[in-house]
Order: structure tokens, then sequence, then C-alpha cells
């Protein structure tokens, strides 16, 4: 097990590694075909050649490769690698620290992802239960027939539609109905509030955990219909435990390791969700700081932040993959 | 998986009627269920407008008259039978010239990826050793920045790149950005399937009786390993189509003056509760009707293909 661990840990930092320089690459291609993305922090204005070199050298722009396309510019990637591992991502068009946003805004993402596993964990295992029990009868196939609707409802259609269409006059009815500034009135607000984070962020969250929830419920379904048909279930019954108690503790729990694991799987879409989510309802989390960096063309901040949350990505694949092989006394790397 | 274990016996006679069985296999149970047929019948409408969007409007999508703007929806044989948006466009003519670009990325994109896809896992899952070894690793490399993440970079990156117009230009680079992170999903399972079958009898027997690489790949590993991909074919369509319409909304997308149903989306979204719902409620009807046939016939594949589940 530990030399599984270390050798995974040691894999992880390769693939980091070559995460950095992939994006890395991509974004040198960008300056060298685009222009230069320093004229950027002048707006509309045309700066004179000294400002623009004084921007340049701010961003690490001033090396003479990124006016030849394709050169990989190996010198300043090597700058890039250790500010990183310094903890330096670079800082947004006004200055700030990219670390110091992405720091600020962490906790309200967090608590967009704890509602939303949270979500996914208790339709996936309702609905997911049920179907595998009654199999082939009419709550497997309308449970089948959710799972269906949910998939054609992308998170961004979920979204715009409670949003402009629901959003608003759910807030105007709970506020009259409860009162200005009650709970329900909050839950409804079309935007984010500092002063209440978790109330506004709960319907957001509740709507981004069922837009992907049906994967949960088929992954659920399917590995409790293997446990149904297990040797142990078999045994368990024919011992005479009652039903519930064979559901609970035979065919449930084992049943779960997947869907554990499923969890950080999803981590990666789940992410690009956060995005839309965030975005749309002015969450300040990372992914509501990447909507506004991309809606006011702030490259530097987006690099700095899509780098930081695949690193973020990294960890969390690990994490799974270590929990994985910890859970499941199966499965064994060699 | 399991179905390309069971079929084994008989595609060691012949990979081609095995092949055969199983499509035919698939095909009867998907034309036994209604769903499927409903939805395939919603599809072929929208690809026919795609095709031929001038029979279902008179009107010229760019031809807009701030005089006109916000009528209703008035009908059918009035002059803007669902009404104009906010700057006098008509919604119809729109919706039918939108779908083009919104559907035509979607298919190039996953046409594109499910190439990469099938081709570079068979490499990996064939020749194992150092091709798999650095492929393996891309996906890896690929996996890890998830693919709304790295179009939103990739886009605000190459934002005033120009590649001039006409409905392939407005597509490119979208389209380029998921390709480039759309493949992995496809090699992974190709690679899968194609490290299970290659050690079976058939291909063994292949190889022995002289065939080549290229012929052993094609013809006897890939008709087996590419059935549980093609259930995600549909299914990854809708999800293109929905990420277009995220990427309009960030203007990072299909481009204006280009119109798609995600740019319809976007500029509708404000008139609702101004009093227009049906600026944002006809492409987003399109948009809801077209992902949600793709996912019950993505469904209703992964049912006939994949014999576990039912």
């Amino acid at each position: 097990m530990g030399r599984y661990i270390a050798r995974r840990c040691l894999q992880a930092v390769l693939t980091l590694f070559l995460v950095v320089f992939a994006l890395h690459l991509l974004t040198t291609l960008a300056i060298q075909l685009n222009g230069n993305p320093a004229l950027a922090f002048f707006g509309d204005r045309v700066p004179s050649a000294t400002q623009l070199a004084a921007v340049e050298q701010r961003y690490g722009l001033a090396d003479p490769c990124f006016d030849q396309p394709g050169n990989p510019c190996l010198g300043p990637f090597v700058d890039r690698v250790v500010a990183y591992a310094q903890g330096d991502f670079g800082t947004n068009l006004r200055g700030r620290d990219v670390t110091d946003i992405v720091v600020a805004a962490a906790p309200n993402t967090l608590r967009l992802f704890c509602i939303v596993t949270i979500t996914w964990l208790v339709v996936g295992m309702t609905l997911g239960s049920v179907a595998a029990r009654w199999r082939g009868k009419a709550v497997d196939h309308s449970v089948r027939l959710t799972s269906v609707l949910i998939d054609a409802f992308p998170v961004f259609v979920l979204l715009v539609v409670y949003r402009y269409v629901f959003s608003v006059p759910l807030s105007n009815w709970a506020e009259d109905r409860f009162g200005q500034g009650s709970l329900p009135a909050l839950w409804f607000r079309p935007s984010f509030d500092d002063a209440h984070p978790w109330a506004t962020v709960l319907v957001p969250g509740v709507l981004l955990g069922l837009a992907g929830s049906a994967a949960f419920v088929r992954l659920v379904r399917a590995s409790q219909l293997e446990c149904y048909s297990g040797e142990h279930v078999r045994t368990a019954r024919a011992k005479g435990l009652p039903e519930h108690h064979v559901i609970t503790h035979h065919v449930v729990r084992n049943s779960s390791v997947p869907v554990v694991t499923a969890v950080g799987l999803t981590f990666a879409d789940a992410l690009g969700g956060a995005v839309i989510t965030e975005g749309l309802m002015n969450i300040y989390g990372m992914g509501g700081v990447l909507w506004q960096a991309v809606r006011a063309s702030d490259v530097s901040l987006v690099v700095g932040v899509v780098t930081i949350l695949s690193i973020v990505t990294v960890v969390v694949m690990i994490v799974v993959d270590i929990a994985y092989a910890a859970l499941d006394p199966r499965i064994r790397y060699e | 998986m399991s179905d390309a274990v069971t079929a084994v016996p008989e595609v060691a006679t012949s990979s081609d009627v095995a092949s055969r069985t199983l499509t035919a296999d698939a095909w009867r149970t998907l034309h036994r269920r209604p769903d499927t047929i409903v939805a395939a019948v919603i599809l072929a409408f929208f690809l026919f407008v795609v095709a031929f969007p001038g029979l279902f409007t008179s009107a010229d999508p760019q031809l807009c008259m701030i005089s006109q703007s916000k009528i209703r929806p008035q009908g059918f044989g009035a002059t803007h039978p669902f009404g104009t948006d906010a700057f006098g466009c008509d919604v119809l003519a729109q919706l039918a010239y939108g779908a083009r670009p919104s559907l035509l990325l979607a298919l190039v994109v996953v046409g594109v990826s499910l190439l990469i896809g099938v081709v570079l896992g068979l490499l990996a899952g064939y020749y194992l050793g150092w091709v798999d070894a650095v492929i393996s690793r891309s996906i890896e490399v690929f996996l890890v920045i998830p693919l709304l993440l790295a179009a939103l970079l990739l886009l605000s990156l190459f934002r005033n790149v120009s590649v001039g117009s006409g409905t392939f230009n407005d597509i490119l680079l979208p389209a380029t950005v998921l390709t480039m992170f759309g493949w992995m999903g496809y090699a992974r399972y190709i690679r899968a399937s194609v490290l299970e079958a290659r050690g079976l009898d058939y291909v063994t027997a292949a190889k022995v009786l002289g065939a080549s690489d290229v012929r052993v790949m094609f013809r006897h590993v890939l008709p087996n390993a590419i059935a549980p991909v093609t259930a995600l074919v549909p299914t990854s369509i809708a999800g293109i189509i929905g990420a277009e319409a995220v990427l309009a909304f960030l203007g990072i997308g299909v481009r204006p003056p280009a119109i798609s149903w995600g740019i319809m989306i976007s500029n509708g979204a404000e008139w609702v509760t101004g009093g227009y719902p049906h600026l944002l409620l006809f492409p987003l009807g399109c948009l809801i009707a077209t992902v949600l046939s793709l996912v019950v016939l993505g469904d209703a594949l992964r049912d006939a293909l994949d014999p576990r589940l039912r």
C-alpha cells in the first residue's frame, strides 16, 4: 500500500508538470499568434513604448521568444515553474495576487461543492436503490425516465431558466409570504449575498447537484443490481435475515464503494458546472472569478485560476485512487 | 465489455457475421421502443432544418428592422410567425439559420474527437510499450483540465484571432478547442476494450495467418471494441450543444454576427421578466428538444449494446 501511494504521488507530480507545460505552450502560442496581451492592460488607449515595456516586464512578457511563432519559450517556462513552486501565480490586470483572489473565493466554492455532493448522494442513493429494489417494475421505469429527463437539461439551461424565469417571482412570493430577510426569501434570491453565504448558495447548489445526479442514479442502480445477484446476498436471505436487513447491510453497504469514489471522479465535470453556476448566479467563488475574468478578458487571471484548479483536480484524483484502493480490498495495484 | 467476450465463438469463424449480429440485435431492440422512434424523428427534423433552413422561413435572419422590434408571436402565415427580438430580427429565421452552427459544431467536434480517440486508443492498446506510455500519459494530462475550463482559457486567449467568416469559420475556433479536450474519453474506452480483445484466440489466429497489424486492428479488434463507445456518441453530442450555449453566453463561442441557439438564449434571457418570454422560450425549446432526443437515443443505445443493464 505504501509503495502504491508513493508511486501514485510521483506519477501525479509528473502529470502536474506536463499539465503546466501544456498550459504554457498553449498560452505562448496564443500570445505569438494573437499579439501582445500587455496591450489589454491599456484598454483603448495607445501606450508609449516605455509604458508597454514596463507592463511587459511586470507580466514576464519581455522575452523576445513571444514574438517568434513556434518557439516553445523554455526560458519563461522555467521562470514560471519556479514562481508556481513559490506559490506565486501572477496577478490580475489590477495587480492583485491571483493566490489572494482564489483564497478569498475558495470558501464559497467549497460550500457549493458540499451542497452538490449531498444532493448527488441523496438523489442518487434514493432513486438508484428504489430502482434496483423494484427492478423492471413501474418504479424502475419512472426512475429511468426521470434520469433521462435530468440528463436532457444541461446545468446551463437549468440555471438560465431558474435565474431568469423563476427566481424573481419566487423571491417576491417568499418575501410577501414569509417577510423580507426571512430564510425562504434568501433561498430564492437571484444573486449571491456575502452576508448569508449558505442560504444564497443553497438553491444553485441543489440545481447543479440535480443536473449531475442522473449518472449517480444509474451507477447506484447498476452496482446494487450486481449485489442483488451476488452469492453473499443469497446466503443472507437463506439464513433468514429480514429483507430490510439484507438491503441495508449487504446490498447498500457493499455497493457504495464505487459510488463514493465516483464523487471524486466526477469532480472535474463538477468544476465546469461550478463555473457556470457561480458565473450565472454571481457567486463569489473560484468559478465566479473565472467567469468574470473571461468576460473582462483578464487573461493572466484566467491562466492563474485554471492552473490552480488543475492542480486541485490532480490532487483530488490521487486521493480518489488511494481511497479506492483502501476501501476495496479486492483491488490491488502492483 | 462482456458482449465482446460472449461474441468470441462466432467471431472466430468470421468477424463480419458477428459484428452484423450485434448490430442487428441492437437494431431489433431499438426499433421496438417508441421513444427512440420519436427521438429519431425529432433529430431528423432538426438535421433537415440544418440542411435547408430556407424552406422554413423566407425572412433573412440578418435583416433586422429596429422599428419592428419585440413583436410578439403572430402565428403561422403572418410576417413574423414567432415574433421578432429586441433588434427587430425575425425569431423563426434566426432559429432556422441558428440551428446550423449549433448542430454542426457538435457533430464536427464529436466526429473528429471520436476519430482521434479511436486511432490513439487502438494504437495504445495494440502496441503497448512506449506508444501506450506516451498516449496514456497525454490522456491523463488532458483529463486533468476540465473541458469547460480549457475552453474558457483557450477561447479567451485566442479571442482576437480572426479566422474569417462563413459557417465553417464561425465554428472553427470553438470546434478546435472542444475537440482538443474531448477525445480522451473515447481513447480510454477503446484502449480498455482493445486490451481485452487483443489476447483473444481469434486475434492470435488472424496474426498467425499473416494478417498485417493494420488489418488485425481494423478488421478484427476494432469491431468488437467500438460497441461501448457508440453508446457515448449521442450523449456527447448533447453535451457539446450545451457547452456551445455556455460559450455563446460568455461571448467566446460562435461569434456574432453569426447566429446560434446559444447566442439567441443569451440575448433572450434578459427579456423574460420584461414580458417577452418567447425570446428565451423558442431557442431554449429547440435546444431542449434536440438534447432530449439525443439523450433518449443514447440511453436506448446503451441498453441495446450493454446487456448487463437490462
